[in-house]
């Protein structure tokens, strides 16, 4: 009953949505469409420096949400199943990064990834190296600051779930018969799907924007969907440039998501079952964006 | 089907010890019950039997061999869990087919065992469903095809009933019993609850509040001739009362029990008790409702009687229950069969009623 008034709960988020999300993306719009010959809309499609771009962003963003999933899994079923009474302690490691500013990680990073920074210095106090590795300002060093900063937002979602994953399950799987291994393939891995895709998308979305990281780490050599759109935007001549090329690399994104989705749906959702698990359903609206 | 046997097991959890020297077999081919109130540490002795929990020290056999450290998943042991942990994500067929997937049997013979299972539990309509769409009693059917599938030595369930209602608990105990006596396989069934206990058991052992097997026997002989206060008042309802034992008083060469401001009554101490007999021993004794006779006149015939005031009665149905007060104080709990529809002289309340019962019916235990 009264379903209107959880309605009203909804009200402030919406107002703010609208006026700072949706209004702004009526003019972005309203911009791409400006000037005469509405070129700005052909020229990513003909252009190969525009597809490139996307396609780059496509491949970091992808990449890192990869690596970041591949890293964070371990480390969630560590701290869910085997940390016991210190997992709070490992939780608080997890998140402390967010407490320091972001420009100031940027130049640490720098800081040991430059030509005579600590790394290289390292390697060759160590003799492993001769010369200096020419990390910073390539793309291996947007990868390791890309890791480095979007790592919690995939281990927190994956903890959430695992942490509240039914361990009578895997009780069960040995029971049966079945190796650790054998549990986290057919058991373990299938019902932390949702939270996999939770994680997955808080990485992938943002990253395949991402425009600070690229432009400190990777030098002016290699551009992003990000840096494109910043330089677009703020040149004078080019700002309808900039809002087309915004709401393509948008619709690219859209379209990439929902692949993803159908790619990373679990097994039970395909039967069409969803409501097995509540709990596990509420974790998935944390994550989906 | 193989034994279990558990010798000399410790067990702490936290920091906690559970479990302190615990010895006991388990017999083949024996549907077995473990009888204990809640957190006495009987799931943790079936866990450490399972493989799911290590033993700190001690050890447990399955027939011959030893098993105290042999990983859970090579154990030819299966499990029904409380709540049945089935695979939310696999249909009724793919849950119970697992442990044959897992060891990757040829399909077509998994096909035909899951299909022999789900015969054995009357789920052969559900097989393609989920687990979402199943009711409890059919989740239950579905975890006890699940784990006897692989065909293991023993069978352990924990509280697999504790989630239905009483009329499908009393259905499923049933079925319990005929799969038992069909497979062969040695059950072991761990329960609060001595209704179950007393009707899916072979054999049984009760478990006290502090982790001790007090008793192991047949249901009946647990009811009848407990060994302790405990296992009479946990198994079934009884009256126990406080007295000291007065060996051959009159002369008559009969034991008595004397029981301050009620008197004296004859008692039967078995050979097995006689350690019993020496001195003038504090003991308990332990009387059934159901094995007194409540009458309103005087009677005769039976070794022993009482008088008291009827304080209260509760209707049950199929017997009434009075509960009678004595001269000392105290309530004794008194079952009488509903026999007839209009009984001719009613019980009542305030009445003054007489208490009988025969010598050897009543059980004398240690204090």
């Amino acid at each position: 009953m009264n379903n209107y008034r959880y309605f009203l709960l909804g009200i402030p988020a919406i107002v703010w949505q609208i006026l700072f999300f949706y209004i702004p993306l009526i003019f972005i719009v309203g911009l791409s469409f400006s000037g005469a010959t509405y070129s700005q809309y052909f020229a990513p499609f003909f252009g190969a420096t525009y597809f490139s771009i996307i396609a780059r962003s496509l491949i970091l963003a992808l990449s890192n949400a990869i690596v970041c999933t591949l890293i964070a899994y371990p480390l969630a079923y560590f701290l869910a199943f085997r940390a016991g009474r210190f997992k709070y302690f490992f939780l608080f490691l997890v998140i402390l990064p967010f407490w320091n500013n972001f420009l100031l990680h940027i130049s640490a990073w720098i800081f040991v990834l430059d030509r005579h920074g600590v790394l290289n210095n390292f390697l060759t106090g160590v003799g492993l190296i001769q010369d200096p590795l020419p990390i910073l300002n390539s793309p291996v060093a947007v990868g390791i600051m890309m890791v480095y900063f979007y790592l919690p937002f995939m281990v927190l979602p994956l903890y959430a779930t695992l942490e509240r994953f039914d361990r009578r399950l895997i009780e069960a799987s040995s029971d049966l018969g079945a190796t650790w291994w054998q549990t986290v393939t057919k058991i373990l891995l299938p019902l932390s799907m949702s939270g996999i895709r939770s994680g997955f998308f808080l990485v992938f979305i943002p990253s395949f924007g991402e425009f600070a990281i690229p432009e400190f780490m990777g030098g002016n050599k290699t551009m992003y969907v990000g840096s494109l759109v910043s330089h677009l935007i703020l040149g004078s001549q080019t700002v309808a440039s900039g809002a087309a090329f915004t709401l393509i690399s948008s619709v690219v994104l859209l379209v990439a998501v929902i692949f993803i989705y159908w790619c990373l749906r679990s097994k039970s959702e395909g039967r069409g079952s969803k409501e097995w698990n509540s709990k596990e359903q509420s974790s998935e609206r944390i994550g989906d964006v | 089907m193989r034994s279990i046997k558990i010798a000399g097991v410790f067990k702490a959890l936290r920091g906690e010890s559970i479990l302190e020297d615990i010895s006991l077999t388990i017999p083949a081919g024996k549907f077995f019950a473990l009888l204990g109130p809640s957190g006495c540490g009987k799931t943790t002795l079936l866990r450490l039997i399972g493989g799911f929990e290590s033993v700190d020290q001690g050890q447990i056999f399955l027939g011959n061999e030893e098993i105290t450290h042999k990983p859970i998943n090579q154990r030819k042991i299966n499990t029904v869990f409380q709540n049945y942990a089935l695979f939310p994500h696999l249909t009724v067929f793919e849950n119970i087919a697992y442990s044959q997937t897992i060891r990757k049997v040829d399909p077509r013979i998994i096909r035909q065992k899951v299909v022999k299972m789900l015969k054995a539990v009357h789920l052969e309509a559900h097989i393609d469903k989920t687990i979402d769409q199943l009711s409890g009693g059919q989740q239950q059917r579905v975890a006890l095809a699940r784990a006897i599938i692989n065909e293991p030595e023993v069978l352990l369930l924990d509280e697999p009933l504790a989630a239905l209602d009483f009329k499908l608990r009393e259905k499923m105990l049933l079925e319990l019993i005929e799969l038992q006596d069909k497979l062969k396989t040695t059950f072991v069934y761990v329960t609060h609850d001595q209704f179950e206990a007393l009707t899916v058991a072979d054999q049984m052992a009760i478990m006290n509040q502090d982790g001790f097997i007090e008793q192991i026997g047949t249901p009946k002989e647990i009811y009848e001739f407990p060994v302790s206060s405990f296992v009479a008042s946990f198994v079934g309802t009884t009256n126990i009362l406080q007295g000291v034992l007065r060996i051959n008083e009159n002369n008559d060469g009969k034991n008595y029990i004397d029981i301050p401001e009620l008197g004296l009554f004859q008692v039967d101490i078995p050979v097995k008790k006689s350690f019993l007999l020496q001195g003038n021993r504090d003991v308990f004794m332990s009387i059934r409702p159901e094995k007194l006779f409540i009458t309103k006149r005087e009677a005769a015939g039976f070794t022993n009687g009482m008088r008291g005031l009827v304080e209260s009665i509760v209707y049950h149905g199929r017997s009434t229950q009075y509960n009678v007060r004595l001269a000392n104080g105290q309530l004794l709990q008194v079952f009488e069969q509903n026999e007839e529809h209009f009984p001719q002289d009613v019980i009542d309340y305030d009445h003054e009623v007489f208490l009988y019962w025969q010598k050897e019916n009543a059980v004398v235990l240690e204090r």
